[in-house]
């Protein structure tokens, strides 16, 4: 994401935090559900806390778009986020027909990797962006 | 949307961010407007006719019209 905005340098200082924080807890969290076998309540919990950072994020994303004001920014992120939810829809969709149909066995854990696929869709949007910008002469 | 932003800017002798500082707006905006890739709200096309005192039509070329 470019930071040349001032809401886009606020995005970064609260990003950076977050997904520390997410590295953080998912360590602790995968250590202590394979050292102390927790059940119940606390299973939950433990399960549960490496979503919050993630979820953070994504609030984070959700403020930088409210707080940006330069319209021209504004807009190309919301297109390369609306490619990341188009690609993750298909993926879903080709997903769901092919464990359906019993062409592949279903995976418990393939719902982790959703907002990671939104993330890098997203990215190689922002990527394919930037590239028509430098052969558009975007350079002075 | 075809315009006369960088003739306009280049009367003035300023960069890109100069204009983009004087429209608080990023550099790659008034790239993306000047090379007609983006065509700027209402609010943000009166604030280049402002700048350049100059009325939006002498700016942007309006597409409805052929001649």
């Amino acid at each position: 994401m470019k930071t040349s905005t001032v809401a886009g340098r606020r995005y970064l200082k609260r990003f950076v935090p977050t997904m520390i924080a997410y590295v953080v807890v998912l360590f602790a969290c995968v250590w202590a559900l394979k050292e102390l076998h927790p059940t119940g309540v606390a299973l939950v919990t433990l399960s549960v806390l490496p979503a919050l950072p993630v979820i953070g994020v994504i609030v984070v994303m959700g403020l930088y778009l409210l707080e940006e004001t330069d319209e021209f920014q504004r807009q190309r992120i919301a297109a390369c986020m609306l490619f990341g939810t188009g690609v993750l829809l298909a993926a879903v969709t080709i997903y769901g027909f092919l464990t359906n149909g019993g062409a592949i066995q279903p995976d418990p854990d393939i719902a982790i990797w959703g907002f990671p696929l939104w993330c890098g869709a997203w990215g190689i949007a922002q990527c394919v962006l930037t590239w028509r910008d430098r052969l558009a002469g975007d350079g002075e | 949307m075809n315009n006369r932003l960088r003739v306009l800017r280049a009367e003035r002798a300023w960069s890109q961010q100069d204009l983009a500082e004087r429209l608080e707006v990023s550099r790659q905006s008034v790239n993306a407007i000047e090379t007609g890739r983006y065509d700027p709200s209402l609010p943000l096309a009166f604030k280049i006719a402002d700048l350049f005192g100059l009325t939006i039509e002498e700016i942007f070329t309006n597409p409805n019209r052929k001649d």
